[in-house]
């Protein structure tokens, strides 16, 4: 009998993993189900401390296939970060993992989406980012490329919404682009989030294979793989795993310290990104964009902010689990406000 | 001055109506009336008629002293004090022969009505001696003065109302004063002849005091314990949001000095709805508080925690629609939408507080509803139980423990529960168990599609109607576990009045105006949805039974003619009126007795 592979917590795999997909065979959704499996069991979380969240789409879909040991709740469409909202205040030492796609997000969820970034919400929001909604079968989202053309229909004439560039101009304390067929590049970038406190946007290009998976659609395989701007090399370093254990690259990188403990080594490739500057990474998205490139990587990173918990200056108790004791207000201060009233 | 002996006295039965513009602090002025004959022991209730600006237009405000205890406006005033020149003369063309007319003589518009006695004041010209500056607000400190001298309000009771009205502001109170005094001493050397009205000191409920029920309900809502406030701004129900937010510090600290109960303000009402479920979802209590615009926007929610089965509390402070409506004005309207609010078949549990006391025991009380049935719970109130002033002998504390329904928290809860699943009815009562996230007990994804006794996923016909029938059974099931109607019956059954909410501030005085044609009258004011079936029994005991509410189209007359055995509904006949003002007594009892004619 083979030996099952374990996790610093000592747990396998399995532990993580859902339900059966439904969605088209070959849709990169999976792929990043797969990735987000991988990841939570790398970093040994235990499946009870995380939330899924989701809107409405297929994206959304998907909490149903990985972690089902944790709790989820599929919402209504474009209204997942303020019910994660609610639920991180009621309970803060859940870890929110959130999925929602370019149409939940992008049109219908837009005001959530920027009001949960202005808050710094602590969560991992990853957004499935398709260009089209598939569920009602291929009309165009907001974030398609004007010039990019899907399966059947005419060409995209409109500016597409970039969510990374929404993103860093709000303030966001994590935002990184990546595809959902770079499974190592996602991995490290999952895994980090994960360990960041704060809001951890990450925009994944996912190919629709029904409806835009074409040559002509600019977020189909072969057009990403073809026009991916690759920031840098990313190798995510868990706290576990002491760095002097790791192997120092051979060339040039910068490490970057998460919350927990946790490093993600960015080794430079090209021109070297420095994930603090806004400007910078501003300029890699529209320049790349221009290109019609893809540019993926950690783009912006700022551990400075205060999270929305901290800002309101929550109780060290998770709300949920507070007695009624330490809810209720005594007999007496009821009396002091009777009193306070009557003018006594 | 020397009274008049002959001048018949009236003494706590008149009503004033104060015309001023709004953003003069002219709201301080009639509080500190209001307060200072309530300080003196005279019933008086206060209605604030407010426009939806922040400075410039007409605002009135009603004072009503009765020693019957009537809380309605009158049907007309006995005074009528004028600082408005925009309403002059239309406030003027109202009064009736005989009203007494105070009024600013520098807003330099004439008093043509001879038949009123009328009394000028340069206001303004006399507050500009005090401060220049501050005339402005300051000129309707003399009417305070002047009414005082008219009525016969005592030093002693203004100068408390002050106190109250400017909480430790030395300065304000200083300056208050003197302009108070100013017109009092100014009415008292320079007007002739008094007037009928005066007040009496009763002997005061020392317990008594007025407050405001969105500030009850904000208490209740601490004391219930809230865990989270999402809100967005919206007139009338912002003061409640608010009142939370200034008594949280005081009362709800934790032990390390961080808060217990977070409060956000939402980018909408969306949104705020969407905290709320979120918090209920992850095992807190969590509370928004709105108005009818917000209760549209909220219904997609309200529908998904219908389904979901997820327990959060709403208030509405219901304001007078369709639409943007009149934001700053009062009615009832909101009723039909708040208990079938979202797509498809929907119930919800409706609360409705008619008095500050049932507004701070709701407050606390519907988050036990809430978990208890793990749905979505409103809270129904209105513009006038919310934003004006009512009497209360003080909150009475919570006298049951917090019930937080039906959650397992631990292993063994959860395996002695026979056949767990999410949405399984184990125990017949249409109420499934419930783990909470971050328990790590058979988690499931919650949603707002169809789903099975186990939360999965499932388009099945017999799984479907099985869901929502145990859905409307558990709401159901509630009715008789809900407040129960107030029922004050006469012996001989022949006329029922059912109303509900603030129209209980006008019920005693109707009721009264009824009787004397020789009827004899029941009421039943009904505190919540669905209905409890001592309603029903309240009709079987009538001959004849009028549902009375604020609105155009007899809302809960609808809901109960949907809900009763079809032989109950010949009894019933709807008395619906809504205008924006609150209810007067005179209004709504010539409206039952022509309803009564028609139907005999």
């Amino acid at each position: 009998m083979s030996v099952m592979k374990l996790n610093v917590i000592d747990l396998e795999k399995s532990e993580y993993t859902g339900g059966k997909s439904s969605l088209c065979p070959g849709c990169g959704h999976d792929q990043i189900s797969n990735v987000i499996i991988q990841a939570a069991w790398e970093n040994g979380i235990p499946p009870e401390g995380i939330a899924k969240m989701s809107g409405i789409g297929c994206s959304s879909k998907t909490p149903a296939y990985f972690l089902g040991k944790s709790h989820g709740f599929n919402t209504v469409h474009g209204r997942m970060p303020s019910v994660t909202t609610g639920a991180s205040m009621a309970n803060k030492s859940l870890s929110f993992i959130a999925v929602s796609g370019d149409g939940d997000t992008a049109s219908i969820g837009i005001g959530q989406f920027v009001h949960a970034i202005r808050r710094n919400l602590d969560m991992v929001y990853i957004i499935e980012n398709n260009g089209v909604y598939g569920l009602t079968k291929g009309q165009y989202s907001a974030t398609v490329e004007k010039g990019s053309r899907k399966k059947k229909g005419t060409m995209n004439e409109q500016p597409p919404i970039d969510l990374c560039a929404m993103a860093i101009n709000l303030g966001c304390s994590f935002v990184a682009r990546s595809f959902s067929g770079s499974k190592k590049q996602l991995t490290a970038l999952i895994r980090a989030a994960m360990g960041h406190r704060g809001m951890a946007v990450i925009d994944v290009i996912s190919p629709c294979v029904t409806f835009a998976n074409n040559d002509e659609s600019y977020k189909s395989y072969n057009y990403v793989k073809e026009n991916d701007e690759v920031l840098h090399m990313l190798d995510y370093i868990p706290h576990f795993t002491p760095l002097e254990e790791v192997d120092i690259p051979e060339g040039e990188y910068d490490d970057i310290q998460m919350f927990d403990g946790s490093t993600l080594r960015l080794e430079t490739v090209g021109d070297d990104h420095d994930p603090s500057d806004a400007v910078s990474a501003l300029s890699a998205i529209h320049r790349a964009e221009k290109e019609g490139k893809h540019v993926t990587g950690l783009l912006y990173y700022d551990d400075s902010m205060q999270t929305a918990d901290e800002e309101i200056g929550l109780t060290e108790t998770p709300l949920s689990a507070l007695s009624e004791a330490e809810l209720r207000p005594s007999e007496a201060d009821l009396a002091g406000i009777n009193a306070a009233f009557r003018g006594d | 001055m020397e009274k008049q002996e002959t001048m018949e006295r009236i003494c706590n039965d008149f009503t004033i109506n104060i015309a001023t513009a709004n953003g003069t602090g002219s709201q301080s002025a009639n509080l500190i009336v209001l307060n200072s004959m309530f300080q003196m022991g005279v019933p008086v209730s206060g209605k604030n008629l407010f426009p939806s600006n922040i400075s410039g237009l007409p605002t009135w405000f009603i004072i009503r002293a009765s020693d019957r205890g009537y809380q309605a406006p009158g049907d007309k005033a006995h005074i009528q004090v004028l600082m408005n020149k925009d309403t002059w003369q239309k406030d003027l063309d109202s009064l009736e022969p005989g009203t007494v007319v105070i009024y600013n003589e520098d807003v330099k518009l004439p008093v043509d009505r001879d038949d009123c006695p009328s009394f000028g004041m340069p206001m303004t010209k006399m507050a500009r001696g005090i401060n220049p500056k501050l005339a402005r607000l300051m000129c309707n400190m003399y009417y305070v003065g002047a009414l005082a001298h008219l009525l016969g309000i005592d030093d002693a009771a203004v100068s408390d109302a002050l106190g109250r009205q400017f909480k430790g502001k030395e300065k304000a109170i200083e300056l208050n004063t003197r302009a108070i005094g100013e017109g009092r001493a100014y009415a008292e050397e320079n007007w002739e002849g008094g007037i009928p009205y005066c007040v009496e000191a009763r002997d005061k409920d020392p317990d008594a005091f007025l407050v405001e029920g969105n500030e009850a309900v904000a208490l209740g809502s601490i004391f219930g314990g809230v865990n989270m406030l999402s809100w967005y701004p919206i007139t009338p129900s912002s003061s409640l949001a608010e009142s939370i937010i200034e008594w949280l510090p005081k009362l709800r600290e934790g032990d390390d000095g961080g808060a217990t109960c977070a409060v956000i303000q939402a980018e909408d009402e969306l949104a705020a709805a969407g905290m709320v479920i979120g918090a209920g979802w992850a095992g807190g209590r969590g509370m928004t508080c709105t108005s009818g615009p917000g209760i549209s926007l909220m219904s997609e929610f309200i529908g998904l925690a219908y389904f979901a089965e997820v327990p959060g509390v709403i208030w509405d402070i219901n304001r007078v629609g369709p639409s943007t409506g009149l934001p700053t004005r009062t009615q009832q309207g909101d009723l039909s939408m708040l208990y079938e609010a979202s797509h498809g078949d929907t119930q919800h549990i409706v609360i409705i507080p008619g008095t500050v006391d049932e507004c701070f025991e709701y407050g606390w009380r519907i988050f036990d509803y809430a978990e208890r049935f793990q749905t979505l719970v409103f809270g129904f109130s209105d513009l006038d139980l919310g934003m004006n002033n009512w009497s209360t002998a003080g909150f009475q504390y919570p006298d049951s423990p917090m019930d937080r329904g039906k959650v397992l928290r631990t292993q063994d809860e959860l395996d002695a529960v026979a056949d767990y699943g999410r949405y399984r009815d184990v125990d017949g009562d249409g109420i499934p168990y419930r783990t909470l996230p971050g328990s790590g007990l058979d988690p499931v994804l919650y949603r707002g599609t169809g789903h099975d006794e186990d939360g999965v996923y499932s388009e099945d016909p017999d799984v479907y109607y099985a869901t929502v029938s145990r859905l409307r059974r558990k709401i159901d099931g509630a009715r008789d576990l809900l407040p129960a109607p107030v029922i004050r019956e006469e012996e001989e059954q022949q006329i029922g009045v059912i109303y509900y909410g603030s129209m209980e501030n006008s019920i005693t005085e109707i009721d009264d105006m009824l009787e004397s044609t020789g009827l004899s009258v029941s009421t039943c004011r009904v505190r919540a949805l669905p209905y409890h079936s001592e309603v029903e029994s309240f009709i079987e005991r009538h001959d004849k039974v009028i549902v009375l509410e604020i609105n155009r189209d007899g809302q809960l007359y609808g809901i109960l003619r949907k809900e009763l055995p079809v032989e109950l509904l010949p009894r019933l006949h709807s008395v619906a009126y809504t205008d924006g003002i609150p209810p007067r007594a005179r209004v709504y009892a010539d409206k039952i007795l022509e309803t009564l004619e028609v139907t005999v």
